[in-house]
């Protein structure tokens, strides 16, 4: 056995713990003058370590967590892929699934419904992110500024955040209850609306549910803001007071620019959860009336579950996936290079 | 081993084997899967009886209705093992069926001597055969039903109300015959104040995420005369679903919506109707005959303060169909055992005592009793509704048939969006293209 090409590590056990892994060249020097030694009784236990370099054991790591994830993520989206393109249907078992080729994208786009089912969630998604974040950072700052019992307010401001969105969706739609909801009374009280119907209405319910999630989600946004509010050192607040800035130009020049990037990752979270958003929905209007909260996500569980239309389904949820990941990376870009800045 | 160890060991024996025996029987069990409502309390109660008599202990698994159809269609298209038997919707047959969900049942019935013509001819047509005209069965009928009125008797015996109403429009306040006149009805008591509250005319159905406003447009529909397809020529809707009367109907219940429901009443079926009614709200509610018997006994509005009617009629007298039929689940390891319950359910003595505890029997022996419209208030008027009874389409495609349905009269009836020929032209495109891709047409 020639011991210059087999010992691929160190002879001594104790030498190896934590260590790097010689080079090629230090290798060759290493065993050349254990051979010299003519220690050739130990080479064999060493031959046993062959191949198995730091790369292989950190893939041996790895291995498991690549498999579930091919196992549960990309094998079901190439196959959710290749069902688009399919009439297949998940409730009729032995049916043969038949290659209908673009019939389900060219369905899809070319719907009326479905572009209203789009336009509901953009509506939904812009307007509850938009007033998620200005009233979550202006909560923010009011928190920040480290009043009395800013503790306690802090709990109870996060309250919302902490339960489930049917349940919230539920107990919502007491609130909007036209004769004894409590919404109702207090908008009377103050401006004496009459009679409305806040998530029967066509014209109301869009913005029931952007103020049903606006209710729940602010708290997030705020803790975010404020964990970056927080980052901010506050030597840069106290050389600006040496410059003479007034609170106006600070607030422009150091807190919004450094906030920013958490701001940024806020409405990331936000959009992309809203973009999916189902179950506060669903308890709130079931989607009505008509069809006006019918958001993309609900229409994809009834084609899906409830119609079982599976290979048309499966097209929807692709354009939907590609539409998020692809603003997602856009936007993620657009982060960095804010960081970079 | 000695000989007072062995002895102890052998008694243990003993008294275990004599365990054995009737902990045996106490071990079968039977799921039954239906939806969590009045009459599945009667079934519970009923089957005490099956227990007894058989030693096999019954489980229940009652889901509310807004997700009874998910939750066990989703069981049956994953070849799901929970229910050995399921009380499913009169719609699932034709899928049910088709895709081998349910047991056939023609040779256990010839076995066992049951005969369908011990049962109202509409309920088997209904309830248990797929194709529709065939004699191929696949539930025994369990639960007959249909969509029918209530409304507060005590209000309308009120002589103030009385004469108000009959100056207002010339005819005597009385449970209305006509669609015309339940509008008039509902119009008069909307708005009253009636013991210092305001009330409103009639609950009717409009929710949109599983049936319901189908299940009440259906209800308009259906006395207008409306046929789901040309009766020459299978699945050629243009002309029927969206046929003038048809399109008259739909307007008659936007109308009914828009002048006489509860503020807010955007999303009610069952429950909601229920609700509303219970709370003195309304003066009329329309409902599944179903509820009637808890109606009849509730503590605010039972009694002598509830009347019933039966669907109004318009051209013809017809009502929309509820009511299940019990099938055996093919995916179940207790097929005999499902198919004893349905040996011992089809029996005169059991259907009797079914209606006796709430449950609609579709037995012969029980609604053609001379008795019978005697037996509750609702009673005739049960009998009356199931005469002139029509279903939603039982198609292996129903529920995207139906959630078409949803949506393009919700669009209309609540949202106020187009026309009702334009939803019901959209409906006649949707159910198209549905049964294009199934290949029917």
């Amino acid at each position: 056995m020639d011991l210059e090409t087999t010992m691929p590590g160190p002879v001594d056990g104790r030498s190896g713990q934590g260590r790097a892994m010689p080079s090629d060249d230090a290798r060759v020097a290493y065993s050349g003058a254990e051979s010299r030694r003519g220690a050739s009784a130990t080479a064999r236990p060493i031959a046993r370590h062959r191949g198995l370099t730091d790369r292989s054991i950190a893939w041996l790591c790895i291995a498991p967590t690549l498999l579930l994830l091919l196992a549960i993520n990309i094998f079901p989206l190439l196959w959710t892929v290749y069902l688009s393109f399919t009439d297949y249907r998940a409730n009729r078992p032995g049916v043969p699934i038949e290659w209908v080729g673009t019939r389900n994208y060219e369905r899809l786009l070319a719907s009326e419904d479905v572009w209203g089912y789009l336009q509901a969630t953009a509506h939904f998604v812009c307007w509850s992110i938009a007033l998620q974040v200005i009233l979550g950072f202006g909560l923010a700052l009011l928190i920040n500024r480290q009043f009395k019992g800013h503790a306690t307010w802090t709990t109870l401001i996060l309250l919302p955040m902490m339960l489930s969105p049917a349940v919230v969706g539920t107990f919502w739609t007491y609130l909007f209850q036209p004769q004894a909801g409590i919404f109702n009374y207090m908008v009377n009280f103050f401006i004496g609306a009459g009679d409305f119907t806040m998530i029967g209405d066509v014209n109301l319910a869009p913005w029931a549910i952007v103020l049903v999630d606006t209710w729940m989600w602010t708290p997030y946004v705020m803790l975010i803001c404020l964990a970056g509010l927080r980052s901010i050192p506050q030597y840069i607040y106290e050389a600006a007071e040496v410059d003479r800035a007034s609170a106006w130009r600070q607030f422009w020049s150091i807190t919004v620019p450094m906030v920013l990037p958490f701001l940024m990752l806020a409405v990331m979270f936000r959009a992309i959860e809203n973009f999916k958003m189902f179950d506060l929905v669903v308890e709130l209007t079931s989607g009505g009336p008509g069809s006006v909260t019918e958001l993309a996500s609900i229409n994809l569980k009834r084609e899906a579950f409830e119609k079982w239309r599976t290979g048309y389904s499966s097209a929807f949820a692709v354009i939907l996936f590609v539409t998020v990941f692809g603003a997602a990376n856009i936007y993620v870009k657009l982060l960095n290079r804010m960081k970079q800045r | 081993m000695n000989k007072g160890r062995a002895s102890a060991l052998a008694g243990a024996a003993v008294a275990l084997g004599l365990q054995a025996t009737p902990t045996f029987a106490q071990d079968q069990e039977l799921t039954l899967c239906w939806a969590a409502w009045d009459p599945a309390n009667a079934l519970t109660e009923l089957s005490k009886d099956f227990t007894a008599k058989s030693g096999i202990k019954m489980n229940f698994e009652f889901v509310p209705w807004t997700s009874f159809a998910d939750r066990f269609l989703n069981e049956l298209n994953s070849g799901g093992e929970l229910c050995d038997l399921l009380i499913g919707d009169s719609q699932w047959l034709g899928g049910s069926a088709t895709y081998g969900h349910y047991v056939k049942l023609n040779d256990f019935f010839a076995q066992e001597g049951i005969s369908m013509d011990d049962f109202l001819p509409a309920t088997v047509e209904a309830y248990s055969t797929w194709p529709k005209g065939s004699t191929e069965y696949w539930a025994l009928p369990a639960m007959g039903d249909a969509l029918g009125w209530v409304y507060r008797k005590d209000w309308f015996a009120r002589p103030e109300l009385q004469q108000a109403f009959k100056e207002k429009y010339g005819y005597d306040l009385a449970p209305p015959a006509t669609w015309d006149q339940l509008k008039d009805v509902a119009t008069f008591f909307q708005g009253r104040e009636i013991d210092g509250k305001t009330v409103y005319g009639a609950a009717i159905y409009t929710e949109r995420g599983s049936e319901g406003i189908t299940m009440g447009v259906t209800e308009a529909l259906y006395p207008w005369g409306f046929q789901y397809q040309d009766p020459e020529q299978p699945y050629q809707m243009d002309g029927y679903v969206n046929s003038p009367d048809a399109v008259a109907a739909l307007e008659f219940y936007k109308a009914l919506f828009e002048c006489c429901t509860p503020p807010g009443h955007t999303d009610a079926y069952m429950t909601t109707n229920l609700d509303a009614y219970r709370s003195g709200q309304v003066a009329m509610q329309m409902n599944w005959f179903a509820f009637f018997p808890g109606i009849a006994k509730d503590d605010q509005v039972g009694g002598d303060r509830s009347g019933f009617f039966v669907n109004p009629k318009a051209k013809i007298e017809a009502s929309a169909l509820g009511g299940q039929g019990i099938s055996v689940v093919s995916y179940s390891d207790n097929q005999d055992l499902a198919l004893e319950y349905i040996k011992w359910f089809a029996e005169p003595e059991v259907q009797k005592k079914w209606w006796a505890l709430g449950g609609y029997s579709c037995h012969k022996a029980v609604l053609e009793d001379p008795n019978f419209p005697n037996t509750a208030p609702f009673a005739a008027d049960f009998l009356r509704a199931m005469s002139g009874v029509k279903d939603f389409w039982q198609e292996p495609t129903y529920a995207e048939l139906l959630q078409a349905m949803q949506k393009r009269t919700h669009d209309f009836v609540v949202a106020d969006q187009g026309t009702a020929q334009e939803a019901l032209d959209k409906l006649v495109q949707d159910w198209t293209q549905v049964f294009e891709d199934d290949g029917k047409i």
